[in-house]
Order: structure tokens, then sequence, then C-alpha cells
């Protein structure tokens, strides 16, 4: 059974009067605990996708099916209930947080929205939190802005966790991160997808980083998939030019295929 | 500190607090240094200034103490100038977040109904509301709040507009947030700055209008203002000048005063932004 299920998704925008269509007729399925890669150059509509499917902007036409239901017939209260289900970690996690916030309040707000746990119990869930995604619990009293990017990708990744979703989408969830750190948090979500069975959506323009999470890969291109598969497969080699031109602005991987000849 | 410190840099932001300072100290210190009623009879008519020291600055035309009545009048300017600005941005800033979040039909109402406030002049808005609801001091603020608060509200649908882009407000949705929460929690305190930064000169123009009101005679009888004495002292304007120059001098500080200060505020705040 899949979790989440695309079909025939458009999305069109106006770029100087002329209708121009970034995300054109795609479809795909993420099944439990599954990672699906979405790859692909700038501008070709992976960040829209993930902002269709979390229904953050709304498709033109298409279907998205969410744990078995149709997830864009939901409105108002309903659907903010069912965003319990779903959840998302950006790209800059500085830039993801209420300036003004504290690592406390950022996972306090998920508990207290769907009334997970009660106000005597969310400080220890809160903690609890914070340790399961390699935190210090101490770390709750402090500002957003006082902790390091790491730590601050940590606790989104907390947030996203807190309401025991079945699917996160990560919008280039490690690239703002040094390489060190990239492969800390990486570490945390396959754990994560193991001991919770949480499926990702993962998007991302560096190969190497999918090769090492995905089992399964989509290469977009100006809106349209050119190429899907199995991650390592594709990888190893790309039939798109799109996908190759993506494999060959990845060193490493040139690298190691030369390695392999 | 650093602010502190940068805000007190200019000459100019240091004679706007220190204009500030000694009007709120005489605001508090009026009905301890003049425990009388400031309306009630104090000495001879006409008395001019510095002739005696028990009524240093004369008598109007009443035989009013003239000092005391500035000192409290100052009570009066300062309170209709700040609560009509904290009103004004109050209600501005609301109705722009609203308009700014919502979009779509909710924006364009709010904001016709605000260019409706802003074309008609807000002085004679605040004439007009004080002749039909009869003058007192809240009727006074509420007047002067009715034409000051479109100013704040489209800085704060700007500033909202802008903020709705950021990835923590699409954050707030993901995780379920009600949208008036996203709106007065997440939204509403970080578009504040720039609205703030605006309330130096809504302080400085209702001070002005609440005087200009007193002046034709719509200000709160029972309360002595600026506006007020300088109307009175109109009538002997040749014999008596200094009826009418003393709240002059006392009302151009003032609004001074508030200026520079707010001036003062916004740089420095300005330029911490900028380098952080």
């Amino acid at each position: 059974m899949s979790v989440l299920a695309v079909s025939n998704l458009s999305k069109r925008y106006r770029r100087g009067g002329k209708p121009f269509a970034a995300v054109d007729d795609v479809s795909f399925e993420i099944g439990l605990a599954e990672t699906l890669a979405l790859a692909g150059p700038s501008g070709s509509g992976k960040s829209t996708i993930a902002r269709l499917v979390l229904r953050l902007i709304e498709p033109d036409a298409g279907r998205i099916e969410f744990e078995g239901a149709d997830f864009l017939s939901l409105s108002g209260g309903a659907l903010r209930a069912r965003r319990a289900r779903l959840q998302m970690v950006f790209q800059d996690p500085l830039a993801a947080f209420n300036p003004r916030a504290t690592v406390a309040r950022v996972l306090d707000d998920p508990l207290r929205i769907h009334g997970i746990a009660s106000r005597a119990e969310r400080p220890r869930r809160i903690a609890a939190l914070l340790e399961r995604v390699g935190l210090d619990a101490g770390l709750a009293g402090r500002a957003i802005h006082e902790i390091s990017g790491g730590q601050r990708q940590r606790v989104a990744i907390a947030r996203a966790i807190a309401t025991r979703p079945s699917l996160i989408v990560l919008d280039e969830a490690v690239s703002a991160l040094d390489v060190s750190v990239r492969g800390q948090i990486l570490e945390l979500l396959l754990d994560l997808q193991r001991q919770e069975r949480i499926a990702y959506l993962f998007i991302s323009h560096d190969l190497g980083v999918i090769r090492a999470v995905a089992h399964r890969v989509v290469i977009l291109d100006a809106g349209r998939i050119v190429e899907s598969g199995d991650a390592r497969t594709v990888i190893a080699s790309p039939q798109s030019a799109i996908g190759k031109a993506l494999v060959a602005a990845t060193p490493k991987l040139v690298r190691t295929s030369q390695d392999a000849a | 500190m650093r602010q502190l410190r940068r805000f007190f840099r200019t000459p100019e932001t240091v004679a706007g607090a220190a204009i500030l300072v000694l009007l709120v100290a005489m605001a508090l210190a009026a009905p301890l240094l003049f425990p009388r009623d400031p309306q009630a009879i104090a000495g001879p008519a006409l008395l001019p200034p510095f002739q005696d020291w028990s009524l240093p600055l004369g008598t109007d035309r009443l035989g009013r103490d003239v000092l005391a009545e500035l000192f409290h009048g100052a009570r009066t300017s300062l309170a209709v100038g700040l609560a009509a600005a904290a009103a004004a941005l109050l209600i501005g800033a609301a109705v722009g977040t609203l308009a700014g979040f919502a979009g779509g039909v909710i924006d364009e109402v709010l904001m016709r109904v605000t260019d409706a406030f802003q074309t008609v002049p807000s002085f004679l808005l605040a004439l007009a509301f004080v002749s039909i609801v009869g003058p007192s001091l809240g009727v006074v603020v509420a007047a002067i709040a009715l034409g000051a608060w479109t100013g704040p509200a489209r800085v704060a649908r700007a500033e909202v507009l802008s903020i709705c882009e950021r990835d923590y407000v699409a954050g707030a949705r993901v995780i379920g947030m009600h949208p008036l929460e996203i709106a007065f929690r997440e939204v509403l305190p970080n578009a504040l700055p720039p609205v703030l930064a605006l309330s130096s000169v809504i302080v400085a123009a209702a001070i002005l209008t609440e005087a200009a009101l007193s002046f034709l005679g719509l200000g709160d009888p029972n309360r002595v203002t600026w506006g007020d004495m300088i109307a009175e002292g109109r009538a002997v304007l040749r014999t008596a000048p200094y009826l009418s120059i003393f709240p002059g001098i006392a009302l151009v500080l003032t609004v001074l005063g508030v200026y520079l200060a707010g001036e003062g505020v916004v740089e420095s705040t300005a330029v911490r932004r900028s380098l952080s």
C-alpha cells in the first residue's frame, strides 16, 4: 500500500504574461517507510511539487491521495488535523522558524495543536523529542538563533516527528549544512525511518546524497518527469540528458565510475 | 547597552530625550507641585510673568496660575498623544495584518475602507466626530485615532505580505496551526518594528491635533489643555501675549522632542538591523 499517490499533477504560473508549467502532468507513488528522491536542476519544479503535496499551494489539475484518502478534497479543520500525518523539513533551518521562538516553543506547538499531550505533560515530551534527535534536553530553553545550524536542523526534524507522521517531505533538508553535519543528519533520518516506519519525499539536487538515502529516484526537468527508477541503477547509468548532466556534475560519482571501468 | 549608547550618540536625540523626560516629569509632578485645581482662581487677573514669585509665569484673564495650567496641560497632551497613538497603532496593525494575511476579498474591502479614511483630511474627521459625539477626553482620543490608523495599517500590510512568503509561516501551516494564530502570533510580532517606527510621528501629530481641537473649543472642558490656553490668550494677545506664547512654546518643544527622540530610536534600531 502506498502512503502517497500523486497522479497527473499540474501547476501553471504566468511568467511575463505567458503561461508556463512549473509542474506538468507528474505522477509518482511512495510506499510505507520508503524514500523517494526528487532530483533535477534549479527550476525543474521540485520545490513546487513539495508545496503542492503539502497543500501550501493548490494544483491546477491532478490527484493527491494520502494514506488512501483524497487529500485535495480536505479543507479547514479537517485539513489541519490531517497535517499531523504529513510533515516537512525546510532547507534553511533558520528561516524555517519564527525568529522570536525558543526551541521549547517550536516543539510545543505541534503537541498543543494536535492535542498530543496535556500542558503538564508537554515539557517531558519535548525533552524526549530532543533526545530522540540526539540533542541535549537542556537546549529547550534556548532561542532558535542561539543554536548552531546542525542543531537547528535536528530541532526541525524533532518538530516534524512530534506528531508521528507517516510521510516527511525533506526539501533540500541537508543542502545548507556543512559536510560533516550533513552525514550525521542523514544517519539520523535513516535511523528514524527504520524505527518509526516513516516515508520520505527527499528533494535534492545532489545525487551523491540521494544515492546514500533514497530507494527510488525521479528526475525532473522543466516540470516533467524525464526518468525514474531504482536510485542506484538510475545514478549508475542515467538514460536522460538531464540525468547524465546531473551525474556529471557530481564529482565523486564521476570518479567512482572511472574506478569501476 | 550598545543600542542605548548608539541612541545617545547624536545631539538631536539627546535633546529630544531630554525634552521628553522633562515633559514626563512635568506631567507626573503636576498634582504634587500644584495640588490645587489649576482652573481655580489663584491671584489677580492678568498678572505679568516674573513679578510675583508665588505665581512665576503670572495669571490669565480669570486670575488662574499659568505655570500650574502649563504643568497640568502637559498631562493632557501626553495622555491624549500616547493613548491616541496606541489606539491608532493597535487598530492599524490589526487591520493591516488581517488584510495582508487573508488576501482576496477581505484584503480588498479592508484596504478600500483604509482608502476612504485616508481621503478624508484627518483633522476634519476629528472635528466632525467630536462635534457629533461631544467633547470628552475619550472621544478626543478616539477622534484622533480615527484619522491616524491608516498609515500603520498600510505599513503593517506591506510587511505582512513579505513575511507571509517566509518559510516559517509555511512551517506553521504544515504543523496545522490555525490561520488566526499564524496571523497574530507568528506574523504580527515580526511585522511590528517598522509599524512602531511610525509612532513618534503619530504621537506628535496627535498632540498637535488635540491642541487644535481644544483651540477650537472642542477639547474636554474639565481639563486644562495647552490648546485651550492659547485660545484663551488670543483675546488679550496685544496686552498679554505671554498667555499664548508660553503654552505655544511648550507645544512646539513637546512635538519637537517626541519627534527627535522617535527618530533616534528608529535610527539606532535601523543600524542594528543592517549590521546583523
